[in-house]
């Protein structure tokens, strides 16, 4: 089964071999091939570019073609500022002064940056598509009515229903226009990306902006694709209003309780994703923090299908690839989340006095310390302790071989005090010798004389 | 309910600008000083910060609250002016260079306008230098700082060093959602504040405190 496959299943809550994992890469696609957020959003190429490395790097199930939510804005008028690492944003609101929305620019595939963003589509789809399903992500209906109107929009909901009915209307009309136009360049997922949905309440939420969220999503699933509702920001009041539309998927950011947000879903029959933490993990913490934020996720996550790995919004420019890499690494390998798990916890201070380990120069024979998962439970483990063994006797010396599971606080202990890179991991005399890899029984075998000759 | 007072302050927690602009004339016309129709606009307001803290209410229901506010302080003002009440203190808050956020800066405007401060507010995307000029010319007693965004809490942090590279009389105060205390306090700045109602707390300490 192909990662796309797999995606599309679960999208639809339909058993899947693993769970599917979506790096939301937007101007971050930039900065792997070293360009910046303005080239990069101008240019099919770059994109192109930016989307296979993240292919490549990431391994991952989907990716967004586009992240930009000023695309339509910009072609209905809206002045854009830009900046070197993060996408544009909106700086005059061409309905500032009044509901005209008649005179406002008509949207077509040939205006502003949806050529190069549908090119991007089409070449993407032809270079990654067989594997990895792609995501059309197109602007809610609140968030355009606000590029368009500005915070007046939310004001005028109070007192100005007419002009927030028709303004609403027409936002959900310019997002099916996208939906066409998304779906005829070969997106497979239409992602509804609504931040402002974070800032309301759920009552704004269902009178206002659920209606119009709903005739995108009937339209989509008329035409046979999958549909996501993408909230950045904390939706946590909103949830269960935002399960009741007619999306097939619910995405959200990292404030949200994934626990909580799974029972919802799941009870209304939607898969649900997101919520990777971007900055305090992605972006600023180590491959470690995001193997035990990936292990969190899933957890929370639970059984039961229907879930998508993914972050909270879209990836910061400068997010470090080596966590999003050490993601794409658990989400491949089982065995891997089962380490994860294991680790220590972050800011733990524990010793591990209680469990004192030999001191190695004054032994006699050779000490070998395995350090695993659990040698009963874990190939890979089970397959390095064989060989330490076997080269143990092809050696033939006193030497004393040891198996010493992180599930244990013997196991944790030894890593810790080894400084144990990986697991499972062979160390000889006190250091580590061969992490992860499973050495020729020559090499073991030598290196074994090695340590017993320098005793 | 008579007390035109007490339907100002149920206006304002509702967001009534039409009736809190009734309700203030009423006030006023039948012999509430303005100092009393002030503390009216404040409970309502702060009403409506906690409310908004306790996540009973969201952005829309204070913006239309504020707004109604406004309505209200246009004919308090110039009663105001007149017998010589002014606010004792003033904010300059904006938000820093790079930086377009502002629905969070504007509610902390707002709530500062409804504690009886007064509060210019300067915008978005602010390079360092105007917001240090403005503080200069408007006197102020505080200057806020708003950072939405983790890409511009570089211009949050030059921001605070270039107003501290010479002594000054105002208190700086920062917030925004990726901000915390430790890099407020990391950054130089005196204040630090997760929302709007508490906003109004802190300007409060460090005004008096100073
Ligand atoms: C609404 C929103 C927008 C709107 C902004 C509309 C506007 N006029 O402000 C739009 C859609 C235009 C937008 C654009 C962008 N956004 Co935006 N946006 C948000 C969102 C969903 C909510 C922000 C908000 O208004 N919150 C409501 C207010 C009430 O809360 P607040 O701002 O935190 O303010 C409170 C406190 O922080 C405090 N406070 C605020 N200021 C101050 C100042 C002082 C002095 C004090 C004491 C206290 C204080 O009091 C406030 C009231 O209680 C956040 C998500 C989030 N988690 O915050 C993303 C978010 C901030 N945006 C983000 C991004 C990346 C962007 C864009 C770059 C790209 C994009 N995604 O399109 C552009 C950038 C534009 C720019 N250059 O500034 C990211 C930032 C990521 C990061 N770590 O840097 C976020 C976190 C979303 C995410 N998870 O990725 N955004």
């Amino acid at each position: 089964m192909t990662g796309k496959e797999i995606l599309l299943r679960a999208l639809k809550c339909e058993a899947t071999p693993r769970v599917p994992w979506v790096p939301f890469v937007g101007v971050h696609g930039g900065a792997l091939i070293g360009v910046d957020a303005k080239d990069y959003l101008e240019s099919t190429e770059h994109i192109v570019s930016g989307l296979k490395a993240s292919a490549k790097r990431y391994r991952p199930d989907g990716l967004p073609v586009v992240f930009d939510l000023q695309l339509e804005a910009e072609v209905l008028g809206c002045q854009l500022a830009w900046a070197q690492e993060t996408p544009p944003a909106v700086i005059s609101h061409p309905l500032d002064a009044g509901y005209a929305i008649k005179a406002l620019p008509t949207l077509s595939v040939e205006k502003g940056r949806l050529p190069l963003a549908l090119q991007a589509i089409r070449e993407t789809k032809k270079e990654l598509g067989e594997e990895i399903a792609l995501y059309g992500l197109l602007t809610g209906p609140l968030t355009l009515a606000l590029h368009l109107r500005g915070d007046d929009v939310l004001l005028d909901m109070f007192d100005e229903e007419e002009g927030v009915v028709a303004l609403l209307d027409y936002c959900a009309e310019i997002a099916n226009q996208m939906v066409d136009a998304y779906l005829d360049a070969g997106i497979d997922v239409i992602a509804v990306v609504d931040p402002m949905i974070s800032q309301i309440g759920p009552s704004h939420f269902t009178d206002w902006v659920a209606p119009r969220l709903d005739e995108v999503f009937s339209y989509v699933r008329k035409k046979g694709a999958l549909s996501s509702l993408f909230v950045c920001g904390n939706a946590t009041r909103n949830l269960a209003a935002m399960c009741a539309t007619q999306c097939d998927n619910i995405s959200v950011d990292e404030n949200v309780d994934l626990a909580e947000l799974a029972k919802v879903a799941r009870a209304a029959g939607k898969s649900f994703g997101g919520n990777l933490q971007l900055t305090k993990i992605l972006l600023l913490g180590d491959e470690a923090d995001a193997k035990r934020e990936v292990v969190r996720c899933l957890d929370q996550a639970g059984d039961g299908g229907g879930f998508i790995l993914a972050p909270g919004c879209d990836l910061p420019y400068a997010v470090k690839p080596e966590n999003l890499e050490a993601v794409a690494a658990l989400v491949h390998d089982p065995y891997l989340i089962e380490v994860a798990r294991n680790l220590p916890p972050k800011d733990s201070t524990d010793t591990f006095d209680d469990i004192p380990i030999p001191d190695y120069a004054a032994e006699n024979q050779v000490l070998v310390d395995i350090v695993t998962l659990d040698s009963a439970g874990c190939a890979p483990c089970a397959y390095m302790l064989k060989a330490a063994q076997k080269a143990a006797d092809e050696y033939g010396g006193t030497i004393d071989v040891r198996e010493h599971k992180i599930t244990t606080r013997d196991g944790l202990a030894y890593m810790a005090k080894l400084g144990v890179t990986a697991i499972p991991s062979i160390c000889v005399d006190g250091r580590e010798r061969f992490a992860s890899i499973i050495p020729q029984r020559k090499e073991l075998v030598a290196c074994y004389q090695t340590a017993a000759a320098a005793k | 309910m008579n007390d035109p007072l007490q339907q100002l302050i149920e206006a304002i927690k509702v967001g009534n600008r039409k009736i809190a602009a009734t309700a203030t004339q009423t006030a006023l016309d039948s012999g509430s000083s303005g100092k009393e129709v002030l503390g009216a606009l404040s409970e309502g307001m702060d009403d409506v910060g906690k409310r908004f803290k306790a996540n009973e209410i969201f952005v829309p229901e204070v913006l239309v609250a504020a707004r109604a506010m406004k309505k209200s302080m246009e004919l308090l003002e110039p009663i105001l002016v007149k017998s010589g009440i002014k606010p004792e203190h003033t904010l300059v808050i904006g938000t820093v260079k790079g930086d377009l956020h502002d629905i969070g800066k504007n509610l902390v405007a707002m709530m500062m306008k409804g504690a009886n401060f007064n509060v210019i507010d300067l915008g978005t995307n602010l390079p360092a230098q105007t917001i240090l000029d403005a503080a200069i010319e408007h006197k102020a007693d505080l200057v806020g700082l708003s950072a939405l965004l983790t890409t511009t809490m570089p211009a949050m942090r030059e921001t605070v060093a270039l107003m501290n590279k010479e002594p000054h009389p105002f208190k700086i105060i920062v917030g925004g959602a990726p901000i915390t205390q430790d890099f407020a306090d990391d950054i130089g700045a005196d204040g630090f504040a997760i929302d709007a109602a508490s906003t109004v707390e802190l300007a409060r300490t460090l005004v008096t405190s100073s």
